[in-house]
């Protein structure tokens, strides 16, 4: 197996025009902005591109896109999560042919599975390709779905392309649980940071990181990746608290937040897709004014 | 993968491991009392490094073992714990009586005598109870307190300020709060509550926070730490790696009453910044929680036995480590090298 590191991950938001389509000039754009301010790869489309929001058929378009117009600049991870298992593997197995590097899947959506659903519907979509698979753990997106050590470890015994998990529980038992069992079995077995509460996971042994804050602060997050990969973890302390500030304010309104920050920093994308609602104006003026609080904002790049 | 990072700044007293990550405001312990301060500052300070909260040992009729209980506590202190703080959960506190629990305190004061530091985890099913222990700890001359965000009530963010607010106010001593969401249906104090508590009580000097999740402390440590520098950021169950970098400065211990040596290794490791020393450290470390914490402490008990240091059953409704579970429990220690590293006996 070849030892893909992806380093500094960002999560592109999904750029959509006024009918609601994809809009692709401003998505070449965007990928563009992210492979000239610090990525090392992309990865989409995350929840943070809003992935579930796009049909089967978009989703290949956005991936085939994002791999050409990055080519030969930036490696691109294929989020495939579905609620379907056979969905998701052909989402893969998509991927793949299209020259994705890796893809990533999170639990199905919806339907709580047990730790054996789990089991079966990670193998299928790891078993569909041989590029590195990722499994994203986000318990708070997922309805308190979980991926454990004990389904890292089964994981790690039926697919020789497991490479990792990306984690955004942020939960300091199981990192260290996981990182303990997997790396004993495969010592190449990687923990990523699903989020930029880096110091932590990088102090337990991440090594790579999932930003959709980039979009917003690229060289903030730049920064901290940096200085976590150095292991200067006190040194990374106040940038940490500088972006988990950033983090706080934008968190609650999800990708419709993500985007009016993006125009708040002359980035426009336009709205998120139903159901999801833009931000009203008191909400946005909200936003605006605790963005304008966060010093450390002076120092990224306004526009393209 | 990484490259080590050494980490400057250490005072090195009695063979104990300090490091000042939080500025000159932070003095070690020992150097406070010796100066004879009692100003806030020196209070929240005392309060760092892996401190140690004994088990309660019981005789087999489940009685309090008074002899035993002042050998686990003279344990402690030998082997290098900066602090005691009695009783936790760990310690059995709910399935106390409150007269038992003034007792066994008294105790811990007296047996200690001022070599360390001892607090009084007041947490208890009744407020009223709490405030009662919570006195009682200022009479006999505890340290400070611990306690808890109130148990079963699922109190709103107001109730929690008020009941702290009550607590500071009844006693002068230190007061540390302790945030467990996970084990309180969700209940946890939040960044902006710990602004406000800080802001109102000058006694309010620290926090164990074990929701053991970097976005929840990291809202509390910046919010405590920007209004009150040498507030003091603790974590349960010794996870250092993680807490330490974010503004900590320090954990209860689950497993010391094992491994003292383990726990004062893991807290140089990573005051000092040797991440991966601590990292090999605090795995295996993090491997003895999850020995001990399926029917903990009834295998925590268990493992004491193999230790050479019994302490007796544990009170329903928690179950007694039976033999087949201590054989279980020496085979992991065997395997994690705990029985060659570790004292044996008292």
């Amino acid at each position: 197996m070849q030892a893909f590191r992806p380093g500094l991950v960002h999560t592109p938001v999904t750029p959509f025009g006024r009918d609601n389509s994809i809009d692709f000039d401003v998505l070449a754009t965007l990928i563009d902005f992210h492979a000239r301010n610090g990525a090392d790869a992309l990865a989409l489309p995350m929840h943070a591109g809003e992935s579930v929001s796009l049909s089967e058929e978009e989703k290949r378009e956005l991936i085939a896109f994002a791999v050409e117009r990055a080519r030969g600049r930036l490696p691109v991870i294929a989020h495939v999560s579905n609620a379907g298992t056979a969905l998701a593997a052909a989402l893969a197995e998509a991927a793949q042919a299209i020259g994705a590097a890796a893809v990533v899947a999170t639990t199905p959506y919806y339907w709580t599975p047990p730790p054996a659903m789990l089991l079966k519907h990670f193998h299928q979509i790891g078993a569909a390709v041989e590029i590195p698979f990722f499994v994203h753990n986000a318990p708070e997106e997922m309805a308190g779905t979980k991926i454990t050590a004990e389904l890292a470890l089964k994981l790690i015994d039926q697919l020789p392309n497991f490479a990792g998990i990306v984690d955004a529980s942020l939960d300091w038992q199981f990192m260290i649980e996981l990182m303990t069992d997997a790396t004993r079995v495969r010592p190449a077995f990687q923990l990523l940071s699903g989020t930029e509460h880096m110091v932590s996971a990088g102090a337990i042994g991440a090594t790579g990181t999932f930003s959709s804050l980039a979009a917003i602060a690229p060289r903030l997050v730049r920064r901290l990746h940096d200085l976590c990969r150095d292991e200067k973890y006190f040194e990374a302390r106040p940038t940490q608290e500088e972006i988990a500030a950033l983090r706080q304010s934008i968190k609650a309104s999800g990708p419709a937040g993500l985007k009016a920050a993006m125009r708040h920093m002359g980035r426009d994308c336009g709205e998120p897709r139903p159901p999801l609602l833009a931000l009203d104006a008191s909400a946005q003026q909200a936003l605006r004014a605790a963005l304008a609080a966060l010093p450390a904002l002076g120092g990224e790049p306004r526009g393209w | 993968m990484h490259a080590t990072q050494a980490f400057p700044i250490r005072v090195v007293d009695a063979g104990v491991l300090w490091l000042n990550p939080l500025g000159p405001s932070s003095v070690p312990p020992t150097l406070a009392s010796q100066a004879g301060h009692q100003d806030r500052t020196t209070m929240a300070a005392k309060f760092r490094g892996v401190m140690q909260s004994p088990v309660t040992p019981l005789k087999e009729d489940f009685s309090l073992d008074l002899a035993t209980f002042e050998r686990v506590l003279d344990f402690h202190v030998r082997t290098g714990a900066p602090a005691i703080s009695w009783p936790h959960h760990k310690g059995e506190s709910l399935n106390l009586t409150i007269a038992e629990r003034k007792l066994f305190a008294e105790a811990a004061v007296k047996v200690v005598a001022g070599r360390v530091p001892v607090t009084i985890h007041v947490s208890a099913l009744a407020v009223e109870d709490t405030m009662e222990l919570a006195r009682h700890a200022q009479t006999i001359g505890a340290d400070g307190i611990l306690a808890i965000t109130p148990y079963f009530w699922t109190p709103s963010l107001e109730a929690i300020h008020a009941y702290f607010v009550r607590l500071c106010g009844a006693i002068d001593l230190p007061v540390l709060s302790y945030n467990s969401p996970s084990y309180l249906a969700g209940v946890e104090i939040t960044g902006e509550l710990m602004s406000r508590l800080i802001q109102r009580l000058p006694n309010f000097v620290g926090v164990k926070e074990a929701s053991f999740n970097s976005e929840k402390f990291l809202e509390i440590s910046r919010a405590a730490l920007a209004l009150r520098p040498d507030f003091a950021m603790l974590t349960g169950v010794e996870f250092l790696l993680p807490s330490v970098p974010l503004g900590g400065v320090g954990s209860y211990s689950a497993a010391g009453s094992i491994c003292p040596n383990l726990c004062a290794q893991l807290y140089a490791a990573c005051t000092a910044g040797e991440w991966r020393r601590a990292r090999e450290l605090q795995f295996k470390m993090t491997r003895l929680w999850h020995l001990f914490r399926d029917q903990y402490p009834s295998s925590l008990k268990g493992g004491m036995v193999i230790m050479g240091r019994p302490v007796g059953p544990t009170r329903p409704p928690l179950p007694t480590a039976t033999p087949e579970r201590q054989a279980y429990i020496r085979a992991q220690l065997e395997d994690l090298g705990i029985l060659d590293s570790e004292p044996h006996g008292w």
